[in-house]
């Protein structure tokens, strides 16, 4: 159990820029030990370049970010590579490997990280797989399975290594409602039992409710509230208060309206 | 216009508003128009669009209530005022493009440093491959080729000797085949056949695979998993194909001698006996070790390029396929010129 009560991860000032676009506009957050965070915003937004900013797979134009005390910026490849074995990542898609089997799949970061013997390894795969369900599927390659399972999956293999530190980009995106709510159970599970800090980003309101201690609401790639759900959806107006009224309505409608092409005069 | 802005009228009549300069639209009168569907709102906003373009609106005159309740309800994507484009100079467009190739040549020079290093010092700090993975990719990138290298060899090795028989046989130079096919095969069109072969079959593999695992973050998550994906992906395949290339090399050399030696024995009549003994004659280990040296060395050439293409893709399935085909043409160009190169060399 952590008792340190500095931030597990830490977000400075940070700018991302994809060519002439700034993505991330001076984005600066803070997660403590066993928090559930969530990232949330409208689409476009920033949401999925600052999950992969905060995993050191995209780097800053400037700012910093430090995962366990240590700046991802100023450690070299191999060092980079030992912090993110204390860090686990569930893809939006699953992002298993096609060649190989589910079991394998989840083996792969301890048959690449230990020296275990292969059949530790194979009983922490099990292990593991119950944890998410996933057992009876073990032998089956990604591609014969369905979304929901391969995401579960996926998570099988981000828990492999215990990371104190849990990465989820949209968990539920895709999936049924009894399914996405059967993964946010099991994220709340996850850390009751493992006492890991979980960073989701999502734009999924119901999983939001479920399983979010703090959300940080990124708008046009900068952090417009950080806090409590309730602060954000009590938002009176604004993009926040756009954003959560969409929600309700279901909408998929953005940009703008189309009176803003015409001139019109009515008939009398 | 008509009372049913619709389809059918918009087949028929909307062609000259398409056409126009949009700084010419004239004011749009709906003082007949009731109805209004699909084919006529988008004429609708695209004449307003192409007006929003330059800075305008659209006007639309004696509207009925409905029809411009039912324009003002639709939502389109965002547009910004981009005024009059100015066309790039043949000079700006030269230095974009000579830069662009600046940065892909960097980028290539810097994977196959980084490729050497993981596959020789590297290995001292990491291994990040699995076990098994290194036979698994010699029985796929050499095993599996044996057949298709072999076949090819044998007929380009049989064209060979039979277009140099027939001006050797006016000569009465018959003999002189065994060097000239044993040296040019073991030489020189043993390794660039096998080079051309695997380029196209497992050069055109290694990229679609490595590209097929970044369009599904799964090189991001091999990444984050603290795994090297080009230690993992792409050095087990180089070495799988650095020891599997000379072999190949050396069977496409050995079965292009004996499409030579069937045809100088059956086409020219020359005793098996004498064949053998020039064939033998004419094989020097220094020949050898260039076939062998020469193929180590476009094995990594294949790799490489595969591999640069395979992780430089951006996109879906499409860019998948052209990085592909990228990857098969600048892989035979390459080797080619490493080939021309060698020929000093050796």
């Amino acid at each position: 159990m952590n008792t340190t009560t500095s931030p597990i991860l830490s977000v400075h000032d940070v700018c991302v820029r994809y060519a002439d676009r700034l993505v991330l506009d001076n984005v600066s957050l803070n997660v403590d030990p066993a928090e559930i965070r969530v990232i949330l915003g409208p689409s476009g937004c920033g949401k999925t370049t600052l999950l992969k900013t905060m995993v050191g797979l995209l780097s800053p134009v400037s700012g910093s970010v430090s995962l366990f005390g240590q700046t991802l910026g100023e450690l070299d490849s191999p060092q980079s590579m030992d912090l993110l074995k204390k860090v686990g990542i569930l893809f939006q898609n699953g992002a298993l490997l096609g060649s190989i089997t589910v079991a394998q799949n989840v083996g792969l970061p301890l048959e690449m990280h230990t020296i275990l013997d292969a059949k530790i390894i194979e009983e922490i795969v099990e292990f593991k797989l119950s944890q998410v369900g996933m057992l009876h599927a073990k032998d089956m390659l990604p591609q014969e399975l369905s979304g929901g399972m391969r995401k579960r999956a996926a998570l099988a293999r981000a828990l492999a290594l215990d990371p104190p530190l849990l990465f989820c980009d949209e968990p539920s995106a895709g999936l049924d409602p009894v399914t996405a709510a059967g993964l946010d159970d099991l994220l709340l599970t996850l850390r009751k039992q493992l006492s890991i800090t979980i960073v989701v980003v999502t734009h999924e309101l119901a999983s939001i409710k479920l399983i979010a201690d703090n959300v940080v609401f990124l708008y046009s790639g900068s952090v417009l509230y950080e806090g409590k759900l309730s602060g954000a959806e009590n938002a009176q107006s604004g993009p926040m208060n756009d954003f959560f009224q969409r929600i309700f309505r279901v909408s998929t409608v953005s940009g703008m309206n189309a009176s803003a092409l015409f001139d019109m005069e009515t008939r009398q | 216009m008509p009372s049913h802005v619709t389809k059918g009228w918009i087949e028929k009549e909307a062609l000259p508003f398409l056409k126009m300069n949009p700084s010419e639209f004239p004011c749009l009168d709906f003082s007949k128009t009731v109805s209004l569907d699909s084919a006529g709102t988008a004429l609708l906003l695209f004449l307003g669009k192409q007006r929003f373009d330059i800075g305008k609106k659209l006007v639309l005159k004696n509207i009925s209530p409905q029809l411009k309740n039912t324009l003002e309800n639709i939502r389109i994507g965002e547009r910004k005022l981009i005024g009059p484009q100015k066309k790039e100079s043949l000079f700006a467009r030269t230095g974009t493009a000579l830069m662009g190739g600046k940065q892909k040549a960097e980028l290539g020079i810097s994977m196959l440093a980084e490729l050497l290093y993981w596959a020789s010092l590297g290995l001292f700090k990491r291994r990040d491959f699995r076990k098994g993975v290194f036979e698994q990719q010699m029985f796929l990138m050499g095993y599996k080729a044996f057949g298709i290298v072999a076949l090819l060899s044998f007929l380009i090795g049989m064209v060979l000797a039979l277009q140099a028989a027939l001006q050797l046989e006016k000569f009465g130079a018959g003999i002189f085949l065994a060097p000239m096919i044993t040296i040019s095969m073991i030489k020189e069109l043993g390794p660039l056949l096998a080079a051309i072969i695997l380029t196209g079959r497992s050069g055109s593999a290694i990229t679609a695979e490595i590209a097929t695992m970044v369009v599904g973050e799964e090189i991001d998550a091999l990444r984050t998993m603290g795994i090297n994906p080009l230690q993992f992906v792409a050095v087990p395949k180089l070495f799988a194909l650095s020891i599997t290339m000379p072999i190949l090399s050396l069977i496409a050399s050995l079965v292009g001698v004996l499409a030579g030696f069937l045809v100088a024995v059956l086409y020219l009549d020359i005793s098996i006996n004498l064949m053998i003994g020039e064939i033998i004659k004419s094989i020097y280990v220094h020949d050898v070790l260039a076939n062998v040296v020469k193929s180590m060395v476009f094995s990594w050439l294949i790799v490489w390029i595969g591999s640069f293409h395979g992780f430089r893709v951006h996109g879906g399935a499409e860019a998948v396929g052209k990085e592909t085909t990228l990857s098969v043409v600048n892989g035979i160009f390459i080797i080619i010129c490493a080939d021309a190169v060698f020929s000093f060399v050796f």
